[in-house]
């Protein structure tokens, strides 16, 4: 039986924290005296014509928010827990164990990971009580729905020092989180499209645009694949036609964008998965939407022997043409040791840490200021040719394209349009 | 009194087994199916009460599966999948419960856990072990290559029907042969060696004996593997990922990982148990039919 969220435990303090802040039919213009009474602020705008759930402002690039926090945080100087197990809710497989486990022996705990499909379900299991997480991955998209249903908790950064002091600026006080009041970032990258420079024979890259290649891929059917994520699919359609509203909720737009991807059940059978980062390499993949990370862990970790990193291909859209994103972690509200899932936080912002979960094990980049494009190729970490796999700063402005919360009818209008390229027509 | 309890009482732990196991959920099912979604979290909100029950979910379902409508396809391949793959079951499985009943012998408990050993394995990693035997350079492609079959490799993988639908009979012919087995086993030699005395050929006599009689072992192994046939989503996803291959399921998966129609996902399941129950009904009528001849024929 699903247990309802309205009938958790606090229950009445979500309930007036919306009812103050965020009712389902305030309107937009009145979100920011509402959320003011929640004592907090927003610094920009409030988004594009819309509220995300609870009525929360809508973040985009260009449109700054600061989300209200919905209690305080705990308070500066408290010593960190010990003892018993800490739970990192997060994809499986997606952060080193090795560091992990030191983390756990600095701290006298055991580390487990309980991992998630995706971050949505995520949020699902973990509003239902099914999980009690003490930290978790969670993306700018799906954070509204962490502060408004009160699964995370504001942060208190006097634990962590190393968000000021090792991450880009555009992230230390980033555009959906103003004041880092919930997150700090993890991971970052940008999507584009991955290839076997073996087997296909355009220069993709040199393409007047380079996302045709999918429609013009007849000779790799069966080889072509496309990311299994409903925002990356219909963007990546709607960006082909020139289209850089990627956060769209017209459904003119996006059902033609649809109906631009059913296209590609004739011209190559396209298949979507998540398995590109493997799949390229290993050459059972030539042509596949990818992540900038997918290539740099392919190249450390599936290109088989005797094949040349030559072999992979990498291609995003210029500075503020291309879709980024980055993830974040944050503290889950079922915490029992809060101190320590501060510190947790800290240490994968930790240089060493973070260097090292990206180059020996996930391959997607954290946003350091130590990291730059030019030393990772000197050093060999990533081939001169993927270089445009690593990000900078700047890629993160506020011109930049980045997918955001959209409002309930928005992520109906996303989801249902997915579901019809899903189908597979009538093959 | 006691007597007269005694044995209804022991049908005690199967109707609890029933109730909380299978009742219970799909009574959950049917209240988030036709209830509301918690506008913050995108939680199912269940209505318990009929009364309140809200069916524009359900609705709006058997509006996408109707002809011309955005699943009309997906739910005609999913039929279309199950149907191929039952009868290449039944071709497959027939003559190997049939020669396990009536000539394996001594052999008989080897071949039987033969057939059920694939299953001490899960059925993912029994899928996967075959993403790697149908890859280009896999097994399968150097053996049809080597005995002339294919002059050159096959693509099994790229998004291909015939793939989905062999994967769908390995994955689930155990499931048939096991009742079949049983209901050849079961049918009594001497109705045959009448059949032949009174003149009947071998062929004749299976087709007007052994076949009836092994009738409710047919319908109960298809039944056994349409059912969980229908709501797959993992085979087409593990063999194929091609959209033109996936199957109904894949959008009961799709609605229930996340996003803000979880009601879409437990209609549709609603709808999809709806359908099976007239498969299941069918199945129980010529069951108690046939026990009814039975009934009779053991009278006479």
């Amino acid at each position: 039986m699903t247990h309802h969220p309205k009938e958790r435990p606090n229950s009445l303090s979500r309930r007036v924290f919306l009812q103050r802040g965020a009712g389902a039919a305030v309107a937009l213009s009145a979100a920011g005296p509402l959320l003011a009474a929640c004592g907090s602020t927003t610094s920009e705008s409030t988004g594009s014509g819309g509220e995300g759930p609870g009525g929360l402002p809508l973040a985009r690039p260009d449109k700054r928010v600061t989300l209200p926090r919905w209690e305080d945080p705990i308070e500066s100087g408290l010593e960190p827990e010990t003892g018993g197990t800490f739970t990192v809710f997060n994809y499986p497989a997606y952060f080193y164990r090795k560091l992990l486990n030191e983390f756990g022996d600095k701290y006298g705990v055991e580390v487990q990971v309980t991992p998630f499909d995706n971050i949505n379900s995520g949020l699902q299991r973990l509003a239902s009580g099914g999980v009690a997480p003490d930290v978790m991955e969670i993306t700018p998209d799906t954070l509204d729905i962490g502060v408004a249903g009160e699964l995370i908790k504001p942060l208190n950064l006097d634990y962590i020092p190393n968000l000021q002091k090792n991450i880009w600026p555009q992230l230390v006080d980033p555009f959906y989180d103003g004041e880092s009041r919930y997150t700090v970032p993890y991971t970052c990258y940008a999507t584009g499209v991955a290839w076997r420079t073996d087997k296909i024979t355009e220069d993709i890259a040199g393409m007047d645009q380079p996302w045709d290649i999918f429609w013009e891929s007849q000779a790799y059917e069966g080889k072509v694949g496309l990311l299994s994520e409903n925002r990356e699919t219909i963007g990546m359609a709607l960006l082909r036609k020139g289209i850089t509203d990627i956060n769209t909720e017209d459904p003119e737009l996006v059902n033609q964008a649809v109906s631009d991807l059913q296209e590609l059940y004739d011209i190559c059978n396209v298949k979507v998965d998540d398995l590109q980062y493997q799949t390229v390499p290993e050459g059972s993949s030539w042509l596949h939407q990818a992540w900038s990370g997918d290539m740099i862990a392919g190249y450390i970790y599936y290109l088989p022997k005797g094949t040349p990193a030559s072999a992979l291909g990498f291609w995003r859209a210029p500075h503020g043409k291309a879709p980024v994103q980055n993830d974040c972690f944050a503290v889950c509200s079922t915490t029992k040791k809060p101190v320590l899932s501060h510190l947790f936080l800290n240490y994968l912002l930790d240089n060493g840490v973070a260097y090292e979960n990206f180059v020996d094990f996930n391959g997607y980049q954290p946003p350091l200021n130590e990291i730059d494009p030019g030393t990772l190729v000197q050093e060999g970490v990533v081939p001169e040719h993927l270089e445009n796999s690593v990000l900078t700063n700047d890629d993160l402005g506020p011109d930049s394209l980045q997918y955001g919360t959209l409002t309930s009818q928005g992520q109906q209008l996303w989801q249902d349009g997915y579901s019809n390229f899903l189908a597979g027509g009538g093959s | 009194m006691y007597r007269r309890w005694l044995w209804p009482a022991s049908a005690l732990p199967g109707v609890l087994w029933l109730v909380l196991l299978f009742v219970v959920p799909f009574y959950a099912v049917l209240a988030v199916a036709l209830g509301t979604v918690d506008p913050i979290l995108f939680q199912p909100d269940p209505i318990w009460n009929p009364l309140e029950w809200n069916v524009g979910w359900l609705n709006e379902v058997l509006s996408r599966l109707a002809p011309g409508g955005i699943w009309f396809e997906v739910g005609v391949r999913t039929i279309v999948y199950v149907v191929i793959a039952l009868a290449l079951s039944l071709l497959i499985g027939y003559p190997v419960a049939y020669f396990t009943a009536r000539h394996a012998g001594r052999w008989k408990g080897l071949i039987l856990i033969l057939i059920i050993l694939p299953l001490w394995i899960s059925y993912m990693m029994r899928m996967l072990a075959w993403v790697n035997l149908l890859q280009e350079d896999g097994w399968v492609n150097e053996f049809l290559m080597f005995t002339q079959v294919l002059s050159e490799p096959q693509d099994w993988l790229g998004g291909n029907h015939l793939t989905v639908i062999l994967a769908l009979v390995y994955g689930y012919i155990p499931f048939l042969i096991l009742p079949l087995f049983a209901a050849l086993d079961r049918i009594d030699r001497s109705h045959l060696e009448a059949a032949r005395d009174l003149g009947a050929s071998p062929w004749s006599a299976f087709r007007r004996v052994t076949l009836p009689l092994s009738k409710t072992g047919i319908l109960g192994g298809a039944v056994l593997i349409t059912l969980p046939m229908f709501g797959d989503y993992y085979t087409p996803n593990i063999v194929s990922g091609a959209p033109s291959t996936s199957m109904i399921g894949n959008q009961i998966d799709l609605y229930f990982h996340g996003g803000p129609q979880p009601t879409i996902g437990a209609a549709l399941t609603i709808v999809l148990a709806a359908f099976l129950t007239i498969l299941m009904l069918y199945y129980m009528r010529t069951i108690h039919r046939a026990q009814r001849e039975a009934g009779t024929v053991g009278a006479l």
